[in-house]
Order: C-alpha cells, then sequence, then structure tokens
C-alpha cells in the first residue's frame, strides 16, 4: 500500500501547493477568474431553465420532452465523458513524463495504470462540472425538487463518470496495444473507414425529399430518448436511481446506486488487470515509436509551388510537420470533426430533414452552436499555446530575418485557413442533410466564418500576449490565466453572434415579427457581427505584436 | 552486479530492408562486478542512453539477456527495481512539490519510514546545500538545485546499483566536486555505479573502468592504465579521438 499512500500523499500536497501558488497571484486575476466561472453557470443554469420553460409551453409534447431529457442528458454525458477519456488517456497514460519516473522505482504496472486511469478521470470529467451544475440546478429549481435531489446526483455522478472514463481508457489501451504496426495497414484501415463513411452518406441521404412526410412521432424527433432510456445503460440507471430517490424510493434507487458502483468496480478490477498484463509492453511499444528518430520525410512540394515568402513559407511548413508527427495533436482534431462530421452525415438517419422548418432551423444553429464549441476548445488547445511551444527553439525564428508581426501573423492566417477549410465544409453537410432553405444556409456560412475568425484571433493574440516559453506541456500553457480568457472570450463570442440571429430568424417562423422587421434587424446584426469580429480578431493581434515586440529573451 | 550478454536493440522493424530501421546497440556484452564504477563513453548517438534506459526497463532489447544483480528484470522487475536507482540527463520531477515533500514522496515510493525519511533528509539535503530550499516549490529551483535534489531522492533508499546518464550536466563547480566525491565514496562503500559521459576528464578521475561504444558497438574496454598501455598513450582524449576519430 506504500505506492499508493506515496501517490495520494502527493496529490494533496500537489492541491495544497496549487492553493498556495494561487493565493501569491494577482487577487484580479483570481477574483476574474472565479467570477467568469460563477457567471458561466449562472448563465447556463438560467438558458436550461429557459429551455425548460419553453418546452412547457408546447403542451403536451414539451412536458414528455421534459420528462425525458434527465435521462437522455445523462446518456448524452456518458458519452461526451467517453469520447473526452479516449483522449486524455492517451496523453496521461501512454505519453507522461510522470511514467519513466515511476517505472523505475519499485511500483507495479497495475497500480501506474490506476494511478494514471484517475488522473485521466479527473482531467477528463472535471470540465463536465461546468455542465452538470447548472443543468441539474435548473432542473431541480424548474421542477421545484429539494436540495436533496442535487446530492444525489453528486453521489450517483461518481461511479458513473469512473464507468464512463473506464470504457475511454479500456479502449485506448486495448488500441494501443493491438493498433497495427504497419503503415501501410493502418493507412488502409482508415481508407476502409473513410469508404464506410461515404456509402452511409449515400445510402442516408434522401436526395428527393417528401414535404408530406411530416409525421409527427416523438422518436423521429428526438431519437436518442427511446436510447437512453435503454435499461441496459449506466445512463439510465443514474438518471432512474436520482428520480427514485428524490421521490423517497429508497430500496429502487439504492439498487440502481450498487449497480452502478458493482459495475464500476468492475472496471476498475478490469483496468487492473488490464494495467498488470498490458501496460508495459504498449508503453514500450509506444517510446519505441517515439525513439525511432528516422522519419519519413514530409516535403510539401505542392507549397513550394504557391507563392509565399520564404519566411512564411519556412514556418507553415515547420508547423504542419510538427502537426503530423505529433498523433496526439492530428488523433483530437481527427476525433473531434470526425465525430461531428458523423453527425452530420447522420442527420438524416434521425429524420431531422422531415421535421418542421422551425426545428430544422434551430437544429442548424444548434449545429452551428455545437461545431463553434469544438472550434472554441480546439483553438484553445491547439492555437493558443502555439507560440508558447516554440518553447527554448524560439530563437532560430527570432533571430532570423523576419519579424514578430510576420510570425503572428502567419501563426494567424495559417490557422484561419484550416479552420475555415473544415468548418465550412461541416456546415455546408449539416445545411444540406437538414434542406434547410438558402437564406438560412448563408448565414450559418458566414456565422461560422465569423466564429472561425474570432477564435484564430483570439488565440493567437492572445497567445502571444500570455507568451510562456518556459512550459512545454501544453495542458499546463491552456490552463493558465491566458488560456482561461481565450476560453472564455471564445464562447462568449460565440453567443453573442450565433444567438441574437438565431433568435430573430426563429422569432419571423413563429411569426412573433414580420418579415421587414427580421430584415432590418438581421442587417442591425450583421453590423453588429462586423463590430464584434474586428474586436476579437484584429485587436488581441495588435496586442500581441505589441508584447511580443517587448518582451526581453525571445 | 550487472551482467550483460549481448545485448541488442534495433529502432523499428528488425527488417534490414527497411529504410527506417537502424541497429542502437549491437551485441553489448558486459559484466559489471559490486562497487565498481563503470564508465560508458561514447559520441553522440552512439547507443550509451539506449543501453542505460534497457538496463532500468524504460526500452526493451531486441535481443540478449540482463541480469541484475542475479535477478532477470523481465521476470521479477519490482525487485530489480527496489536495487537500483537511475538518474536521467533530464530528470523528471514534481513541478508543483516542494524539495521536502518531493523527497517524502519519492522514500515513500520505497517504503522507508517516515522517521527514516526525516532523519536522510537533514543529511542529504544539507550534504547538497538544499537545506534552504526546503520549503521552495521544485518548479522555482534551477536546473543545478534540480539535480541536486534528484541526487539526494535517489540516494534516499540505497540503491546497490546506480545508473547515471550524463552525470554532470549544468552543474556548478562546486557541486561537481561534490557528486565526484560522492560517486567514489560509494563505491568504495560497494555500490555498482554504471555512468555514461562526454566528458572524458570525468572518467579518468573516477572510473575504475571504461568502455568505449561507437554506432552500438563496444570497441573497447578496460582500465585507464590497460587503455594507456594497450593504445601507447597516456590520455585518454587521443585515445578516444583515435577510436571513434572518423565517426
Amino acid at each position: 500500500m506504500s505506492i499508493e499512500r506515496a501517490i495520494l500523499k502527493k496529490i494533496k500536497y500537489t492541491f495544497y501547493n496549487l492553493g498556495r501558488i494561487l493565493s501569491i497571484q494577482s487577487k484580479l486575476k483570481v477574483f476574474f477568474i472565479f467570477c467568469s466561472v460563477i457567471v458561466l453557470i449562472t448563465g447556463m443554469a438560467l438558458m436550461f431553465y429557459s429551455g425548460f420553460r419553453y418546452f412547457d409551453t408546447m403542451s403536451g409534447f414539451g412536458s414528455i420532452i421534459i420528462n425525458k431529457l434527465f435521462t437522455f442528458f445523462f446518456l448524452g454525458m456518458g458519452v461526451m465523458l467517453v469520447f473526452s477519456s479516449i483522449i486524455t488517456s492517451y496523453s496521461t497514460i501512454f505519453r507522461s513524463d510522470e511514467i519513466p519516473f515511476l517505472l523505475v522505482r519499485p511500483a507495479g504496472y497495475n497500480q501506474i495504470t490506476l494511478y494514471k486511469f484517475f488522473e485521466s478521470t479527473a482531467l477528463s470529467s472535471w470540465a463536465f462540472v461546468f455542465i452538470i451544475l447548472p443543468y441539474v440546478g435548473a432542473y431541480a429549481a424548474y421542477n421545484e425538487m429539494s436540495v436533496l435531489f442535487v446530492i444525489w446526483t453528486l453521489l450517483f455522478s461518481i461511479p458513473f463518470l469512473i464507468i464512463c472514463s473506464a470504457i475511454g481508457s479500456i479502449s485506448i489501451i486495448i488500441f494501443v496495444r493491438f493498433i497495427p504496426k504497419s503503415k501501410k495497414t493502418l493507412l488502409s484501415l482508415l481508407i476502409f473507414t473513410g469508404l464506410m463513411l461515404v456509402v452511409v452518406f449515400f445510402i442516408n441521404t434522401d436526395f428527393n425529399v417528401d414535404k408530406e412526410m411530416e409525421v409527427f412521432d416523438i422518436s423521429t424527433v428526438l431519437p436518442g430518448l427511446n436510447l437512453a432510456s435503454n435499461p441496459i445503460l449506466p445512463s439510465f440507471w443514474t438518471s432512474e436511481g436520482i428520480m427514485a430517490l428524490t421521490n423517497g424510493q429508497i430500496l429502487r434507487g439504492l439498487m440502481f446506486w450498487l449497480l452502478l458502483m458493482l459495475t464500476a468496480t468492475g472496471f476498475l478490477v478490469l483496468i487492473n488487470d488490464l494495467g498488470r498484463l498490458l501496460f508495459y509492453n504498449t508503453w514500450l511499444s509506444t517510446m519505441e515509436g517515439r525513439q525511432n528518430n528516422k522519419r519519413a520525410p514530409v516535403l510539401f512540394k505542392w507549397l513550394d509551388k504557391i507563392y509565399l515568402p520564404h519566411d512564411i513559407k519556412a514556418m507553415i511548413k515547420k508547423d504542419i510537420r510538427i502537426f503530423f508527427r505529433d498523433p496526439v495533436q492530428w488523433s483530437q482534431v481527427l476525433i473531434f470533426f470526425g465525430l461531428i462530421g458523423l453527425y452530420f452525415v447522420n442527420i438524416r438517419n434521425f429524420n431531422y430533414h422531415n421535421i418542421d422548418a422551425m426545428w430544422r432551423n434551430m437544429i442548424a444553429f444548434l449545429n452551428v452552436f455545437c461545431l463553434s464549441m469544438v472550434l472554441s476548445s480546439l483553438g484553445s488547445r491547439f492555437i493558443y499555446p502555439e507560440l508558447s511551444l516554440e518553447g527554448q527553439g524560439f530563437w532560430v525564428i527570432g533571430l532570423s530575418p523576419t519579424s514578430m508581426k510576420r510570425i503572428v501573423l502567419t501563426k494567424f492566417f495559417s490557422s484561419v485557413v484550416a479552420m475555415i477549410i473544415i468548418s465550412v465544409t461541416l456546415v455546408l453537410i449539416s445545411s444540406s442533410m437538414l434542406n434547410v432553405e438558402k437564406e438560412i444556409q448563408i448565414i450559418t456560412i458566414i456565422l461560422i466564418l465569423s466564429v472561425s475568425i474570432a477564435i484564430c484571433g483570439l488565440s493567437t493574440g492572445l497567445g502571444a500576449i500570455f507568451i510562456d516559453l518556459k512550459q512545454s506541456n501544453p495542458a499546463a500553457i491552456v490552463s493558465g490565466f491566458g488560456g482561461t480568457l481565450n476560453l472564455i472570450l471564445s464562447l462568449c463570442f460565440m453567443i453573442v453572434s450565433i444567438v441574437p440571429t438565431g433568435l430573430i430568424l426563429h422569432l419571423e417562423i413563429v411569426a412573433k415579427i414580420s418579415h421587414q422587421t427580421a430584415e432590418n434587424l438581421l442587417i442591425t446584426t450583421g453590423l453588429w457581427l462586423i463590430i464584434i469580429l474586428l474586436c476579437s480578431s484584429i485587436l488581441p493581434l495588435i496586442l500581441g505584436i505589441k508584447v511580443l515586440n517587448k518582451t526581453q529573451g525571445i | 552486479m550487472i551482467k550483460i550478454n549481448k545485448l541488442s536493440k534495433t529502432y523499428g522493424s528488425n527488417d534490414a530492408k527497411n529504410p527506417h530501421s537502424f541497429e542502437a546497440v549491437k551485441n553489448l556484452t558486459l559484466d559489471i562486478g559490486k562497487g565498481e564504477l563503470f564508465c560508458f563513453l561514447g559520441p553522440n548517438g552512439a547507443g550509451k542512453t539506449t543501453t542505460i534506459k534497457i538496463l532500468t526497463g524504460l526500452l526493451r532489447a531486441s535481443s540478449g539477456s540482463i541480469l541484475i544483480n542475479g535477478i532477470d528484470p523481465e521476470t521479477d522487475h519490482l525487485s530489480s527495481k527496489k536495487i537500483i536507482g537511475y538518474i536521467p540527463d533530464m530528470p523528471y520531477l514534481y513541478e508543483r512539490l516542494t524539495t521536502t515533500e518531493f523527497f517524502e514522496f519519492t522514500g515513500e515510493l520505497y517504503d522507508i519510514n517516515k522517521e527514516s525519511i526525516h532523519e536522510k533528509l537533514e543529511e542529504s539535503f544539507a550534504l547538497f546545500g538544499l537545506i534552504e530550499y526546503k520549503n521552495v516549490l521544485v518548479k522555482d529551483l534551477s536546473h543545478g538545485l534540480r539535480q541536486r535534489l534528484i541526487y539526494a531522492a535517489t540516494f534516499l533508499h540505497d540503491p546497490e546499483i546506480l545508473f547515471i546518464d550524463e552525470p554532470l550536466i549544468g552543474l556548478d563547480p562546486y557541486t561537481i566536486r561534490l557528486i565526484k566525491d560522492l560517486l567514489k565514496e560509494k563505491a568504495r562503500n560497494g555500490m555498482t555505479i554504471f555512468l555514461t559521459t562526454h566528458i572524458l576528464a570525468l572518467a579518468e578521475d573516477i572510473a575504475h573502468r571504461i568502455g568505449i561504444i561507437l554506432r552500438g558497438e563496444l570497441i573497447e574496454t578496460g582500465t585507464l592504465s590497460e587503455l594507456y598501455e594497450r593504445h601507447g598513450k597516456n590520455n585518454l582524449e587521443d585515445i578516444f579521438l583515435s577510436l571513434t576519430g572518423n565517426y
């Protein structure tokens, strides 16, 4: 037990010291972060509450949705947690610098795996607290439930988190262990998967949409609602157990809680055994991949044909090479956009294209919102730390005959191009699958273009303002003040750009405002969008360039 | 104490036709006795770090075998880890722990009782000049101080065998002298030390036996006087350059 005791003590000390570090930091900074968190949680709680009230105005249909929504919420959270865990598990279990330190000490492979699993669970799930808290709070307030409801939710959330995270971690341990070693096999596998997705796309695409097919059926509107009620799902046990305890059905609630605890324990035993049997060899194989210093060259002959100044071309080539040689980077981008793409491609499978125009428009805007959230998290994860990650090598660029302005602008424009290609393609898929009107298509494209530019501007500019060349861990750079500010501002931009437009179009469709009023309001919103876009892209870039020019030691 | 038999390591696949594979260590056989201070020399990329990583279990050998004090680390990794210490060239330290907490954490990993840890803490911290940094976070230490801390923590469980990769990187003259004297004393007291270095003067100064590795092959081994005699030179630098000159 000495290893477990030592690690627990280390975690305790780390948290204590984190408090010490925070206490000596600028009080204003800490206060700002605290206030931002409170505003974010309160804002989300109010948004959820308004959503419940809105559903309530829809007579019977709305109340069915509200009743099922709690179960659906845990299913959605569970799916997101599994994917989040897959991403964090790989870097935490296999790429952490701490592993070699622990491996040369008398710690069992199973102990190391379990410890890293819990770390990965914490890393992949802490952000969900910011969704669970406001949602549960709003749900409890709307249904006038007792405080016990929140306590039961917390009690059930712990085993639920462990189960979801374990599914992600176990998948990644097995995948990394048995991933085809040959690049050709891996490539064939990826091409096969891609082809399958294309086939699924064409099978599910009904190019001759029958407008008469608007049949009201709750399962066609939100098919996930039925799936969420499947009794074999841990998300169902969680929601059912919480509701049972809240309604005073102690034994039923306890049964679901024990079921969750038993499943979680089972998964922990499985991770322990996988750690003992697979961890060491799998870790060694990932290390050997890193040690093998002979890499196939990435030459970009196509890039040489494009006219670009030599310094800009050199920087772009370097960034692309680094990106493709770091599986953590490209795999995260692939997973995030791949999942969204998969959902967009399958929209017709859910029959969303046959529902009322009001709902289709709402889904189109929700899709833009969802894609923007992914863009903002990727902006914070990849674009924001880009300048800091130049690290000790920054002098190479710093001493070359180029200016800080060109460096910052190159980072900005290259990220804008990459983001726009992906985001606009995805929005085009979404709107064509939903069969929305041309007007909505154009508006959603304008919105996603603005969000992409703003996120790249904010991330590059703030990344320059809060540059930290001493830090080599991107997670540490991102979790700093600048990274948090960047994420908050990106989310704010999304809200103030997408929500007003979506609201105007919604009010027009439900005939609350006239077409003329909607048009006038849209023009005003367009002007507003231009102003906020300039503020969030050009301003941070100018400030960032100024800071870099003044910074010593670069 | 350390028995290495026909150890080889190939990165990439073992297929000779694969342009991306290369042999980092070739057929290495070595026997290092108790209390011996063995210096492994070689140019950059010769295979020194790969060897030390295989010996500490951080890499897997493609072929060959190792015995650490009679223990096969492949079959009984926990027993071998209890008796070894390893100081890498770029050690990992927990940035958000204080030096005392890091020391305590390392001791607890080896199941050393609290009293012994605190006794050794006073002793080691005084030796390595870390007393005034007792409550300082690791992230606030300079490179030299971090190295001193990792030395202090590595000696805490009194390893029987010590592996050090480039022991003097970034250290000031005071700490260099301290480390050299300490390694000599530890070897005198029976600790087996396997270290890799570029600094030939260090090898001349402290090594009982020297091994020179080039492109993964052990091309020379012996005591300093044996090397002088064999090559007719009285300077390790000349011997090293004549052996690796065309590298």
